[in-house]
C-alpha cells in the first residue's frame, strides 16, 4: 500500500474517533490521534493477519500497550474487518464490548487486554520468547505511550528481550512529548529514547510517527540487526491532524463541545482532499 | 518416627517437567532457593531465567501462556503477589492464564521477618477470580503438587514446602478433596500446611485426655468442598477448630467460618492462626509457638472449646517429626 493511500486510511480513521468520541462524551482523544498513524500502517502494511482467522497461531502479533487509546485500535480493527463499522458507535455503551480499554476475550484482533500502563511490553517479551522457543516466524509489535516509559516494568522487560536476542519483537514509544497531566519534561523526563534503549542493547530507530513512509521502513523486516529487539522512537504529536488539540496537553481526555467538533472535523476533511 | 525427604520438590519438579516442552521452568534469581538449581543445570532448555524482575516475569508468563506454554514461576511467595500484583490479575488470572505459581517459604517457614513471610495470600488469593490455591502439608505432597496444578485449566497458587518435609501420607494431592485424618466425634480441627502436622503431634495427647477428634486436612483450599465440610461439623458435638499458617482472616479459618455462616449452622468455631499481626524474624518453631500456630495452641483452643481443662504440656505432644529439623542448628537460609 502506498504512503497516499494509508495516509487516506488514517485520516479516515481519525475523523470516525473525533466523532466516537463526540458521540460517546469520552475518550483519550489526544493519544488516539498520534497513534493512528503507527496503527494503521502496521495493520494496513505490515502485519501478517487475518480478520477471518483471528487467532491463527502464525500470525503477527500487536499489543496496543497504552490501552486507554482503545478507540483508536477498535477503529482500526473495524476497518480491518474484524468487528463490523457500524459497531464503533457503540462504544462505552451499555452492553457494548468496546470498552474503554480492550479486551481480548471479546474483541476479535485484540492480543491482550491492556490499560494499567507498564503491562503490555512484558507480555510482549513472553510472546517473543515463546516464538524463539517454537521456532516460528511470526512477529510481535508493542506499541507504548512515552510517558508509560516511567513504569519501572517496562525496563525490566527491556533488559529481558536484550539477553534472549528477540530480534521477532518491536517496541514501538510513541513519542508524543505529553503524559496525562503535563509534559513528560515537567514530570519525570525520559528523552532521550534512543541512547537509553541503545544502551540496553536495542536497535533503535528514530522517525517521524506521522510519516507513513518513514513509519513503513521502519518496522519491516529489513531494518533491524540479528540477534537485537527493536525499538521505534516514533516522534509525534498528541492530538496530531487537529490545529487546537496538537501538542496541547489539556485534550488528554478532553470532550469537543459541538464548535470544536465540527472545526475537528472541518480540518480533518481538509485535510483528506 | 516420621519420615523425613530431603528437598522433595527438587526430584518431583524435574520427572514432571523434564521432557515436556510445554512446561517452562521460570526463576526469578531463586533458584537454588527453590530447589531449581538441579533443573537449571539438567534441562538447561526448558529453564528461563527472569533475573530479579518479578513483575516482568509475571507478565512474561502470560505471553509464554498466550502461545501455549505452561510455566512453573519459582520464587518466595512474599515475591510471587505483593510487588506484582496488579501483572498477576490483568496478565494472569483474568485471561485465566495456565500459569503456576510456586510459591516457597509459606507464612511463618522463614526466619525472615515481615518481607519474606507471606501470611495473608491466601486471603488475596481466594479473593481473585479464576485462581485455584493448594498448599502443601508434606512430602508427598510437595512429590505431587505439580501434576496436581498442571492438571488445572486456568492459573494456581501453590504453597510448596522445601529442604527437609516429614512425610505424612501415602497418597497424592487429588484436587479438590480433602483429607480426613480422624473420624471422631466431639472436636473437628481443620487445618492445612504445616499446621497438620501439630495437630497431628496433638491428636494422641487429646485422645488420652478423652477428647475424640475429628481431623481434616486440607490441601486444596479452592475450590472447596463446603457439603463435606459440612458433613463433618455435623458428625462432631462441640464445634470447630481451624489452625493455619496464615493471619486468620480470609485464609481456612474465614473459609470455614463463611461455610458454617452460609449453611446457618450454629456452632462455636476457634479459628487460630497470625492474629491480625505481622510476625518477626525467628527459628519456625519458635514463632509457631510465640504466634500460637503450633499443637500446644490447639490443645488450648480445643480445652476453651469444649470447657475442659486438660494437663497436657508438650512432652506430652507425641514427637511426629525428627528433632533434626526443630533444632537451630541448621537456621533456614534466606
Amino acid at each position: 500500500m502506498t504512503p497516499a493511500e494509508l495516509r487516506r486510511i488514517a485520516n479516515r480513521i481519525r475523523r470516525r474517533d473525533v466523532q466516537a468520541v463526540f458521540e460517546a462524551g469520552a475518550g483519550h482523544i489526544g493519544g488516539e490521534m498520534s497513534v493512528i498513524d503507527l496503527l494503521t500502517c502496521l495493520y494496513f502494511h505490515e502485519l501478517s493477519v487475518d480478520p477471518a482467522d483471528p487467532l491463527d497461531p502464525e500470525r503477527d502479533r500487536l499489543i496496543l500497550s497504552k490501552g486507554h487509546t482503545a478507540l483508536a485500535l477498535y477503529i482500526v480493527l473495524s476497518e480491518k474487518g474484524f468487528i463490523p463499522k457500524q459497531e464503533i458507535s457503540t462504544f462505552l455503551g451499555h452492553r457494548s464490548r468496546l470498552n474503554g480499554h480492550p479486551n481480548r476475550v471479546y474483541v476479535p484482533g485484540v492480543e491482550t487486554n491492556t490499560g494499567p500502563l507498564g503491562h503490555g511490553l512484558p507480555v510482549g517479551v513472553g510472546m517473543a520468547k515463546a516464538a524463539k522457543l517454537d521456532r516460528r516466524s511470526w512477529r510481535t509489535f508493542v506499541i507504548t505511550g512515552d510517558g508509560e516509559m516511567q513504569e519501572g516494568s517496562n525496563w525490566e522487560a527491556i533488559m529481558t528481550a536484550a539477553q534472549f536476542r528477540l530480534d521477532n519483537l518491536t517496541l514501538i514509544i510513541d513519542h508524543n512529548r505529553l503524559q496525562q497531566g503535563a509534559s513528560l519534561a515537567d514530570t519525570n523526563e525520559l528523552a532521550p529514547f534512543a541512547p537509553k534503549l541503545a544502551a540496553f542493547g536495542w536497535h533503535v530507530e528514530e522517525i517521524d510517527g506521522h510519516d507513513p513512509a518513514g513509519i513503513c521502513r521502519a518496522v519491516s523486516r529489513a531494518t533491524g540487526t540479528p540477534d537485537k529487539p527493536k525499538c521505534i522512537v516514533a516522534h509525534t504529536n498528541k492530538g496530531h491532524g487537529i490545529s487546537f488539540m496538537s501538542d496541547n496537553v489539556a485534550w488528554h481526555h478532553k470532550v469537543p463541545n459541538v464548535e470544536q467538533y465540527e472545526q475537528a472535523m472541518a480540518e480533518l476533511a481538509e485535510a483528506a482532499e | 518416627m516420621v519420615e523425613m525427604v530431603s528437598r522433595p520438590y527438587a526430584r518431583a519438579f524435574e520427572a514432571f517437567a523434564a521432557g515436556n516442552p510445554d512446561i517452562l521452568c521460570l526463576s526469578a534469581d531463586l533458584t537454588s532457593s527453590c530447589e531449581i538449581d538441579g533443573f537449571r543445570d539438567r534441562h538447561p532448555d526448558q529453564f528461563v531465567s527472569l533475573g530479579m524482575a518479578e513483575q516482568n516475569m509475571m507478565s512474561f508468563a502470560g505471553g509464554l501462556g498466550l502461545a501455549g506454554f505452561r510455566p512453573f514461576l519459582h520464587t518466595f511467595g512474599v515475591f510471587m503477589y505483593r510487588r506484582p500484583y496488579d501483572q498477576l490479575i490483568a496478565s494472569i488470572a483474568y485471561p485465566r492464564r495456565k500459569v503456576r505459581l510456586m510459591g516457597f517459604l509459606p507464612g511463618v517457614t522463614t526466619p525472615g521477618g515481615m518481607t519474606h513471610q507471606a501470611i495473608e495470600d491466601i486471603a488475596v488469593m481466594r479473593s481473585i477470580p479464576n485462581m485455584t490455591i493448594l498448599e502443601t502439608g508434606d512430602a508427598t505432597e510437595v512429590e505431587s503438587i505439580c501434576a496436581a496444578a498442571d492438571s488445572v485449566d486456568g492459573p494456581v497458587w501453590c504453597r510448596v514446602l522445601r529442604g527437609s518435609v516429614p512425610r505424612l501420607f501415602d497418597t497424592p494431592i487429588r484436587l479438590g478433596e480433602m483429607r480426613v485424618l480422624a473420624a471422631g466425634t466431639d472436636v473437628l480441627v481443620v487445618t492445612s500446611g504445616i499446621c497438620t502436622e501439630e495437630a497431628m503431634r496433638a491428636r494422641a495427647a487429646l485422645a488420652k485426655a478423652g477428647v475424640s477428634i475429628r481431623h481434616l486436612h486440607l490441601h486444596t483450599i479452592k475450590p472447596f468442598d463446603a457439603a463435606a465440610l459440612l458433613d463433618h461439623i455435623g458428625s462432631v458435638k462441640h464445634g470447630v477448630v481451624t489452625l493455619e499458617n496464615h493471619v486468620t482472616e480470609g485464609g481456612v479459618g474465614s473459609l470455614v467460618a463463611e461455610t458454617m455462616a452460609d449453611a446457618g449452622i450454629g456452632k462455636r468455631l476457634i479459628r487460630l492462626g497470625l492474629k491480625d499481626s505481622f510476625a518477626h524474624g525467628g527459628s519456625r518453631p519458635y514463632l509457631m509457638r510465640y504466634y500460637g500456630l503450633d499443637a500446644l495452641a490447639l490443645v488450648r483452643g480445643i480445652a476453651d472449646l469444649t470447657g475442659a481443662a486438660f494437663d497436657i504440656t508438650e512432652e506430652d505432644l507425641a514427637a511426629a517429626r525428627v528433632d533434626e529439623v526443630h533444632s537451630l542448628v541448621k537456621a533456614e537460609a534466606l
